[in-house]
């Protein structure tokens, strides 16, 4: 059993993170494409009121103040307020956020319980009577995160299951896999609400267990534990699979497509990239298209009077 | 209605009946103050595929044959894969797929559609709608998922001619305002879903709206511009406007054509010559009282900004864009400078950012703010008294939202109209006029009624509650659109709703609120005549 439990987990993690870089990747691989972005622009100046650079005479001539870092902040304070579901659907939010919460905290919770397992590996105790500081800290927050995240997220679980059966305009849209999500995660999370309670209430027989892991000493752990250890695996290997990399790709849609006013700069890489890219021959079919030839000699013709 | 339902054969997936539209405030809060939407006659239904909402805007033949229907299912099915593919649609791919991948359907964004909720919430005109079928489409018919799978992520779905030709129409149901992707916390654009599904018609198929493709963009590449006028009618055009500035404002005026060196190339929608010429007067006013080097050009495409591309066809878009910047640069001026039209504005400065390469990518600047330099640093001299009526101001989608250029036309009005005031919301978060995409200049069959009716209700409704404290057609207002397209929508929105001859609400551009206050001229410039 403990065996398959190590595998299981080594498997499910190199699974999640290699699918995931494989769709980053994908995704930041595709051509550049035109213009489209949307205002306000975060990192632009005047972004309080969607501003842009275009507002001023002789644009090209300025420099354009750029905060990065500001978009950034914005994505981040999202993901912990979901405020646009607060503002257009409540009752949505109050079963979205637990359950968003849900998922932050227990991959909070797992990253801690390996940082925590590396500290065992160097000697540091981790309880709530440690002789180390790192060790209480570790020790609480293990536990708050952990179980914050069941409670929240089995929660949210149910609340958005309910949610898409009964309100009408999500229905419509809801497939047999939405279903199966939100059931999925109510079991996961609540796995573990059961593992905290009824085995484990201070979490150091999942310590033990990443730490085994570390160290290849694979320990045995309670039934139930080790159901939620399988369950959250299979969770792992099943979020590839899901809309989940929304995390991340939200991030690319706003800085790639929606905030993306890089002006073509005459003899700059990315004009480089432009002219690349109107080299490629098309294949569209209609008539005033010619099929085989490049963008840039679909669009030479007619020439001028003079 | 369940989404399958598209491919199911009916005579009309839905109807639209007045009471279901959204309420309108004071004078139109009754129930009879709506006029329904026009039927199509029985020739019209007999010849054209209408089963959508009883709407055509395109007015798609219905093919003859079974085999005709089946080469068109399939140039679709080619078109849709041509559309995801890099070297067919660079263009777009990225947020294509993104938006096709990432959206998690909650449906946040419904209720900033303007048409989805003008229409009383009709399913069909749900943002979300159209991109659904889509999907589903490329699931079991591109990527070829199997039966279980299909049923899984709910995409089993049936294409046939039917669904083809109802979703042809319904691309052309949406404005491209893109209120719904800026809501997206997800980055997802349903508005660009719109503008793919109408590439796949253009450049596969050849099925677009005439006034777009046939009388719009082929017409401007052959004879010069979308509005038919040829170069040598330009010139008298010009001439034309010349008497009449004399006329008006005693000045003797003569408009610059193909001045080589200028440092201004201005690039007028040249459906201002012909339905607004005193928009162009009033620049040649401004930019002459304000001792500018500027320019027109008369060359083939040069005095027409319009490009209609950028709504369906990215091939004619790209035409058009390059023909623009060759115009400039034959004429060596330092720089473009685009009038009052959004869709002109984001074409040039911002979609053909990434075509315009080498010695083809000439500086391009909106006129606004021009303007407001002109008009906050007291170039020309400007009496606000002469403004002073109830004015509010109309953000165009593609000037203000989709390219950030927000503030100087507010500076201006602030400085010379006592009593301008905003809609609500406004700035980025405007409202559509209604004629977004196209919309304003088709008027194919009874679809001017429904662009009134739904597409720009939204529009009267927040025309309509900004002047609710003055609506008594004793005083007279006006609705600044600094657009030709969102001009053009709102005469023909006034006028469904007959809205002059109700509560007496004018239109007009900006800069003709700037000549009206300029001290050195005796008359008003505005003279407040309905067209
Ligand atoms: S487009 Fe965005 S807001 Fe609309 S349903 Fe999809 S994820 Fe939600
Ligand atoms: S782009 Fe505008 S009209 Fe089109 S679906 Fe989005 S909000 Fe509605």
């Amino acid at each position: 059993m403990k065996i398959f439990l190590a595998i299981l987990t080594y498997f499910s993690y190199t699974f999640i993170i290699a699918m995931y870089t494989i769709k980053a990747v994908k995704y930041l691989k595709l051509p550049t494409h035109l213009r489209w972005e949307l205002y306000p622009v975060m990192h632009e100046e005047k972004y309080r009121y969607g501003g842009s650079y275009f507002e001023q005479v002789d644009w090209w001539t300025r420099i354009r103040q750029k905060r990065y870092l500001r978009g950034f902040l914005f994505l981040l304070k999202e993901y912990f307020v979901l405020n646009e579901y607060f503002q257009k659907n409540k009752t949505y939010w109050y079963f979205l956020y637990p359950w968003h919460i849900g998922f932050i905290l227990i991959i909070t919770f797992h990253m801690l319980c390996f940082f925590g397992a590396v500290a065992m590996v160097f000697g540091i105790t981790i309880s709530s009577s440690s002789q180390s500081m790192t060790g209480i800290v570790f020790y609480y927050a293990i536990l708050f995160t952990g179980v914050v995240s069941f409670v929240t997220g089995a929660f949210g679980s149910v609340g958005l299951l309910i949610k898409r059966i009964y309100d009408e305009n999500l229905k419509q849209y809801a497939t047999p896999l939405h279903y199966f999500t939100y059931i999925f995660t109510f079991i996961v999370f609540i796995s573990g609400l059961y593992a905290w309670y009824f085995i484990d209430p201070t979490l150091s027989e999942y310590r033990e267990f990443w730490k085994g892991l570390i160290t290849f000493k694979f320990i045995d752990v309670e039934f139930g534990a080790a159901a939620h250890i399988i369950l959250f695996n299979l969770f792992l290997v099943y979020l590839p699979y899901t809309r989940s990399m929304h995390y991340i790709t939200r991030f690319f849609a706003f800085y790639l497509i929606r905030w993306d006013d890089e002006p073509n700069i005459r003899g700059s890489k990315l004009e480089r990239k432009l002219q690349a890219l109107l080299n490629q021959k098309v294949s569209w079919s209609a008539l005033h298209i010619k099929s085989g030839k490049t963008w840039g000699e679909q669009v030479e013709e007619p020439k001028m009077r003079s | 209605m369940q989404i399958e339902d598209i491919s199911k054969k009916s005579e009309q997936l839905i109807r639209i009946k007045p009471e279901d539209l959204m309420p309108l405030p004071c004078p139109y809060d009754t129930p009879d103050a709506d006029p329904a939407i026009r039927e199509l006659t029985q020739d019209q239904k007999n010849r054209y595929e209408a089963s959508l909402d009883g709407v055509l805007a395109i007015g798609i033949p219905k093919p003859e044959t079974k085999e005709k229907e089946e080469e068109l299912i399939k140039k679709f099915l080619s078109g849709l894969a041509k559309l995801l593919t890099k070297e067919n649609n660079w263009t777009f791919l990225q947020p294509l797929l993104h938006s096709l991948e990432y959206c998690v359907k909650c449906q946040i964004c419904n209720d900033s559609c303007p048409t989805y909720v003008a229409s009383g919430k009709q399913e069909i005109y749900r943002p979300t709608y159209r991109p659904e079928i889509l999907r589903r489409i490329i699931n079991k018919y591109l990527k070829k998922q199997s039966i279980l799978s299909l049923k899984l992520t709910g995409s089993d779905i049936e294409l046939n001619w039917t669904l083809i030709a109802r979703l042809a129409e319904l691309a052309y149901r949406c404005t491209l305002c893109r209120r719904c992707a800026q809501i997206c916390p997800l980055g997802v654009d349903n508005g660009l879903i719109s503008h793919e599904i109408r590439k796949i018609f253009s450049q596969e198929m050849g099925i677009a709206p005439k006034e777009l493709h046939e009388s719009g963009t082929v017409q401007q590449l052959k004879a010069g511009s979308s509005t038919g006028i040829a170069p040598k009618a330009l010139v008298n055009i010009i001439s034309f406007m010349e008497d009449e500035i004399e006329e008006k404002t005693g000045k003797k005026i003569k408009i610059p054509v193909d001045k080589e060196g200028a440092d201004i190339l201005l690039l007028h929608n040249a459906g201002e010559f012909m339905a607004w010429p005193e928009n162009t007067e009033a620049f040649a006013i401004i930019f002459e009282a304000a001792g500018l080097n500027w320019t027109l050009s008369s060359e083939l495409v040069g005095y027409d900004a319009v490009n209609y591309g950028v709504w369906y066809d990215d091939f004619q878009f790209a035409k058009i864009a390059l023909r623009h910047a060759e115009v400039a640069k034959t004429l060596k001026v330092k720089k473009i400078s685009v009038g009052e039209c959004g869709h002109a504005h984001k074409a040039m400065m911002v979609i053909a950012d990434r075509i315009l390469t080498g010695d083809l990518n000439i500086p391009r600047e909106s006129a606004i703010p021009l303007l407001a330099d002109l008009v906050m640093n007291n170039k020309i001299k400007l009496d606000p008294g002469r403004n002073n009526f109830p004015i509010t101001l109309h953000d165009p989608c593609n000037m203000v939202r989709l390219m950030g250029i927000v503030e100087p036309q507010r500076q201006i009005l602030r400085k010379i109209c006592p009593q301008f005031r905003e809609m609500e919301p406004h700035g980025v978060e405007n409202y559509c006029c209604g004629g977004g995409s196209g919309f304003a200049i088709m008027q194919s069959m009874n679809f001017p009624d429904w662009r009134s009716a739904i597409s720009g209700r939204v529009k009267l409704k927040q025309v309509l509650e900004t002047f609710q404290d003055v609506i008594s057609p004793g005083i007279p207002k006006y609705v600044c659109a600094p657009c030709s397209n969102c001009k053009g929508q709102i005469r023909d929105l006034f006028n469904y709703y007959s809205v002059f001859e109700k509560c007496n609400i004018f239109y007009g551009g900006l800069v003709e609120l700037i000549a009206n206050a300029m001290v050195d001229i005796k008359k008003p410039f505005i003279e407040w005549e309905w067209h």
